[in-house]
C-alpha cells in the first residue's frame, strides 16, 4: 500500500494494486457523513472497434453498446441490484462517457456492505434475450430526451464539425436504430473484454477505513489470471477539421453556440497531459474568462450573457476546447474571439498569477464534497493522472508555457462554430 | 452540529455554524420577499448589483478582486419557496488553513460592499448596467423553453395555479421588466434594503464571535422598518381536473401531473407526505420507477417532486407521444394503490432509508445546511437535521394512507409535438 500526500490541500490518499491488476484508491475524509465509491472500467463509447485479447480479428460493435451494457449490469437473475442498494439506504447509479463506464453509490451507513455489493454486481453480468429487449424501450426514451436537449445537440454537432472519423463524434447512447442491433451475445463479449479487473479502478472517499476496504476487495475480486492487452482501434483522424460550421433548428428562444478548437497535440497522458490541461485552462481564462477584456467587450455589446463559459477537455487521444453560450449573433462572437487571439503576443504576469490563484482555489473547493473528489479522480485517472499532482503542476507552469500553447492551439484553421437556431 | 443565531440589526438574523471539515468558508445571504407585480424588479437587483459597487466599479474589477482572493466565488440566484421570492447571494472563500493569508475579513467586506454600497449615479443605478441587465433578464425569461424537462413542470404549475401568486415566474414577466428604469429600480432597492427580512448563514472553520464582529462592522443598515411576509395559502379544493396541452417542436412527450396535497409545510402530516412521495416516485425502489420504467418500458424517468411550501406534489415523465394514455393510466393507478394501502415493506423501508441518507447528506454541504435552516424558519418549525430524521422515522404506513386521502389531482399537463 502506498500513501500519497498533498501538502497544499492537506489531503492523503492510499493506493493498492490487487493481484488481478485492479487499482484501488481510498481517500479518507474525516467528519464527512457521506461515503462514496466508484468502480469504473476504462471502456466508453469510443471503443467501437477492438481486438479481444487472444483473438486476431477486429470486433465491430453497434454504437451505444457501452452505455447499453451499463444499463444491463443493474439487472440480476433475482431482480434489480437497485433493490439491494435501496435496502441499505444507499443510492446507486452509473454513467458512460467516451472513455469510461463508472458504477457508483453514495451512502451514509452500511458502507462496507454497499461496497461489497458494488464489486459483486459489476462482476456478475446477467443478460437474457428478454431483458435486453425490454431495455431498448427505456434507452429509446433516454435518446429522445437528449434529442430534445439543445445543449446536448449543440455539443455533438460541434464534435461532428471537429472530427472526420474519430468515434467521439458519435452520440454516447447511439441511435434507436443502432441499439436495435444489440443482443445478449455481443453484450457478453464486450463485458468479458473490458470488465477485467486489470482494466478497472476502484475509488472510495469518506470517513472510512482503508484496511476494511482492502479486506472487501481481497474477498470480492475474483482472482482471474491477468488478461492480455486489449487492442483498441481508432481510425486515423486527420489534423484538419471536418466542417467549420454546423447548424440545427430547434425549439429555443435565441441562438446557442459552441466555438470549438480541435487539439492536435495529442497521444500522451500522465503529468504531461495534466500540464497541458492546466495551461490550456489558463489560456482560456486569460482569453475569455470572466475577468478578461474580451468578456467585458462582448458583454457590453450585448453579444453574450451569463451563460457564456469556456472549457477544455484533454483526453489522451483527442482534445478540444469550447467557448460557448447563447447569443443573438454567434458569428460576431466567433469573429471577436478570433480577432482577440490574433492580437495576443504576450501574457501579463499579473494576469497569469491571478488566474493561477483562481485555479488553485477552485481545486481546493472541489475537496469539499466526496462526489466531486470521486468524479474528478476517475476522470483524471483515465488519463493517467493522479489529481493530487494538480497543485504542484500549477506552480510549475511558466509564462512561456502559456504563450506557446496560445500560439499553437488557437488556430482559426481548427475552429468550428456550432449553432442551434430557433 | 449546532448553529448559533445572532441578531445584527432589525430583521437581520445571522446564523453561524463552525465546522472544520470544509476547505472553504461559505456565506449565504437570503433576502426574503413575496411574489408580486414587483417580482421582475426584485429579480433584476442582484444582476445590477454584481455589475459594480462603490469600491469595484466594473464587473471586471469585481471578478479580478475575487480571483485575487484565491478564486473566491460569488454568485446569486432567484427562486421561490411557496409564494415567497428569495434572492440568495453566495460567497465561498478559501479557509485560511490552506492558503497563505486569512481572507475572511476581505470576504465579509466584499459581500457587504456589493449589497450595501452600490454604484449610484445621479440618484439612480448606472443606466447602462440597468439596460443591459434588463435585456439579459428578458432573454432568460424567453429561454425557459430551452430546457424541456424543467419547462414542462413550470408550465404545469402555471396552469394549475393560474389565479394564485405562485404562478408568477421567479424572474417576472417581460412586460414588468420593460417598466424598470435606473431611477425606479434604485428607489425599489432602497425599499428592499430597509424593509425586507434578511437571513445570513455562515458555515466553515471560523468562530461565531469573529463572524459576528465582522458583520457588525461591515453589514450595517440604519433605520430599518421590516415588513411581515405572510405564509403561502395551501388549502384548495379541486372541483374539476384540468387537462392542458402545449404543442412544441419536440420528439418526446413530457407528461406532468400536479396534485394538491393540502398539507402545510410545518404540519406533522408533512412527514408522511414526504414518505408517500418517496414510495410513489422517489427512486429506483418506487412504484413509478418499477411500473412505468422497468415493467412497461415507457420512460427513462418517472418521478415525483414536492413543492413543500405550496403544498403541491408533481409527477413527471418523458414518454413516446402515442403512449400518453397508457402512461397516465399507470401513474394514476399507482397513486390509487397508495390510497388503497398497497405499500410493500420493501417500498416503505427503502423510502425511509433513502430519506435518512439524503437528509444526513445535507450535513456535508454548507449551502444545503443553510437551506435546511432557512426552510425551518419558513415553516415555523425548529427542527435540527437529526430531529427531522427522527420525525421521518416515526412515520407509519397508516400515516401515509391517512395523508393520501387529502391529495387531489388538479392538473394533467402534456407537452407534445406540433
Amino acid at each position: 500500500m502506498r500513501e500519497i500526500f498533498n501538502e497544499t490541500i492537506k489531503e492523503k490518499m492510499y493506493h493498492y494494486e490487487h493481484e488481478t491488476g485492479l487499482n484501488v484508491y481510498v481517500m479518507p475524509k474525516k467528519g464527512f457523513i457521506k461515503q462514496y465509491a466508484m468502480f469504473a472500467t476504462h471502456y466508453g463509447s469510443n471503443d467501437s472497434q477492438f481486438i479481444v485479447p487472444g483473438e486476431t480479428e477486429i470486433t465491430y460493435v453497434p454504437d451505444g453498446i457501452a452505455h447499453f451494457l451499463e444499463h444491463k449490469m443493474f439487472e440480476e437473475e433475482e431482480g434489480s441490484v437497485f433493490e439491494e442498494f435501496s435496502k441499505n439506504g444507499a443510492s446507486a447509479n452509473a454513467y458512460t462517457n467516451f472513455t469510461t463506464t463508472a458504477y457508483l453509490f453514495s451512502s451514509t451507513y452500511n458502507f462496507y456492505d454497499n461496497l461489497k455489493l458494488l464489486l459483486d454486481f459489476v462482476q456478475r453480468p446477467y443478460f437474457t434475450d428478454e431483458n435486453v429487449e425490454k431495455e431498448k424501450g427505456i434507452i429509446a426514451q433516454e435518446i429522445r430526451m437528449y434529442d430534445d436537449d439543445p445543449s446536448w445537440r449543440l455539443f455533438f454537432n460541434m464534435l461532428g464539425g471537429l472530427y472526420h472519423l474519430h468515434p467521439v463524434k458519435v452520440d454516447i447512447a447511439g441511435t434507436i436504430e443502432s441499439i436495435s442491433k444489440i443482443d445478449k451475445d455481443i453484450l457478453y463479449k464486450c463485458y468479458r473484454t473490458f470488465y477485467h479487473p486489470s482494466n478497472m479502478v476502484l475509488f472510495a472517499a469518506g470517513d472510512i477505513d482503508i484496511n476494511k476496504v482492502l479486506d472487501i476487495v481481497n474477498n470480492s475480486v475474483k482472482t482471474d489470471k491477468r488478461q492480455g492487452e486489449i487492442k483498441r482501434i481508432y481510425p486515423n483522424e486527420p489534423e484538419s477539421i471536418n466542417k467549420n460550421y454546423v447548424e440545427q433548428k430547434m425549439a429555443v428562444s435565441m441562438p446557442l453556440f459552441n466555438i470549438g478548437f480541435k487539439d492536435n497535440d495529442v497521444g500522451y497522458g500522465g503529468k504531461k497531459l495534466l500540464k497541458k490541461d492546466i495551461v490550456t485552462q489558463i489560456c482560456l481564462e486569460i482569453l475569455a474568462g470572466r475577468s478578461s477584456d474580451l468578456y467585458e467587450e462582448l458583454y457590453d455589446d450585448g453579444l453574450i450573457d451569463s451563460t457564456f463559459d469556456t472549457e477544455y477537455v484533454g483526453e489522451i487521444d483527442h482534445g478540444y476546447s469550447i467557448i460557448g453560450g447563447q447569443s443573438k449573433d454567434p458569428e460576431a462572437v466567433k469573429q471577436a474571439v478570433l480577432d482577440k487571439i490574433s492580437k495576443v503576443d504576450s501574457i501579463d504576469d499579473g494576469d497569469l498569477n491571478r488566474i493561477k490563484r483562481k485555479i488553485t482555489g477552485r481545486f481546493l473547493k472541489s475537496f469539499n464534497s466526496v462526489e466531486s473528489i470521486s468524479h474528478n479522480f476517475i476522470t483524471y485517472y483515465m488519463r493517467g493522472i493522479n489529481i493530487l499532482d494538480y497543485t504542484k503542476t500549477i506552480e510549475e507552469i511558466t509564462h512561456d508555457d502559456v504563450i506557446n500553447r496560445f500560439k499553437t492551439f488557437f488556430d482559426e484553421k481548427n475552429c468550428v462554430l456550432s449553432v442551434i437556431k430557433p | 452540529m449546532s448553529i448559533l443565531k445572532a441578531n445584527i440589526g432589525k430583521g437581520i438574523n445571522l446564523y453561524v455554524s463552525q465546522m472544520d471539515k470544509f476547505k472553504t468558508l461559505t456565506i449565504n445571504i437570503y433576502i426574503n420577499n413575496r411574489l408580486s407585480n414587483e417580482t421582475a424588479k426584485f429579480a433584476l437587483l442582484p444582476s445590477v448589483l454584481k455589475r459594480g459597487s462603490l469600491n469595484y466599479k466594473t464587473y471586471k474589477e469585481i471578478t479580478r478582486h475575487l480571483e485575487e482572493l484565491y478564486g473566491a466565488t460569488f454568485s446569486f440566484s432567484i427562486y421561490k419557496k411557496g409564494e415567497r421570492q428569495i434572492a440568495q447571494f453566495r460567497l465561498e472563500i478559501a479557509d485560511s488553513n490552506y492558503i497563505k493569508d486569512d481572507i475572511t475579513e476581505d470576504g465579509v467586506k466584499f459581500i457587504s460592499d456589493v449589497l450595501l454600497n452600490p454604484l449610484v449615479v445621479n440618484n439612480g443605478f448606472d443606466s447602462k448596467y440597468v439596460q443591459q441587465e434588463k435585456e439579459k433578464q428578458k432573454n432568460l425569461i424567453n429561454s425557459r423553453i430551452n430546457e424541456k424537462t424543467k419547462y414542462a413542470v413550470d408550465r404545469c404549475i402555471e396552469e394549475m395555479c393560474k389565479d394564485e401568486d405562485f404562478s408568477i415566474y421567479e424572474l417576472g414577466s417581460i412586460d414588468d421588466v420593460d417598466k424598470i428604469d435606473e431611477i425606479n429600480l434604485y428607489e425599489y432597492y432602497k425599499k428592499v434594503i430597509k424593509t425586507l427580512p434578511i437571513d445570513i448563514y455562515v458555515i466553515g472553520n471560523v468562530s461565531v464571535d469573529k463572524i459576528k464582529s465582522l458583520f457588525d462592522k461591515y453589514f450595517k443598515i440604519d433605520s430599518r422598518d421590516v415588513v411581515y411576509i405572510p405564509d403561502t395559502p395551501i388549502y384548495k379544493k379541486v372541483d374539476q381536473v384540468k387537462y392542458v396541452q402545449d404543442k412544441l417542436d419536440v420528439t418526446q412527450g413530457k407528461l406532468t401531473l400536479g396534485f394538491r396535497t393540502n398539507v402545510k409545510p410545518g404540519d406533522d402530516e408533512y412527514f408522511p407526505l414526504l414518505v408517500l412521495s418517496g414510495v410513489l416516485g422517489g427512486g429506483p425502489f418506487s412504484k413509478l420507477f418499477m411500473n412505468v420504467r422497468e415493467k412497461a418500458s415507457l420512460a427513462y424517468y418517472a418521478q415525483t417532486r414536492l413543492e413543500r411550501f405550496k403544498g403541491l406534489m408533481l409527477i413527471m415523465s418523458g414518454i413516446e407521444i402515442e403512449n400518453y394514455q397508457k402512461a397516465l393510466d399507470i401513474i394514476l393507478k399507482e397513486v390509487e394503490e397508495i390510497k388503497d394501502g398497497n405499500i410493500s415493506d420493501y417500498e416503505f423501508d427503502s423510502t425511509l432509508k433513502a430519506l435518512n441518507t439524503s437528509m444526513n447528506s445535507i450535513k456535508d454541504s454548507a449551502t444545503q445546511v443553510s437551506d435546511f435552516y432557512l426552510s425551518q424558519n419558513l415553516s415555523h418549525t425548529d427542527y435540527s437535521i437529526d430531529d427531522f430524521i427522527n420525525k421521518i422515522n416515526e412515520v407509519t404506513k397508516e400515516d401515509i394512507i391517512d395523508v393520501s386521502k387529502k391529495i387531489q389531482l388538479d392538473t394533467v399537463y402534456f407537452m407534445t409535438k406540433k
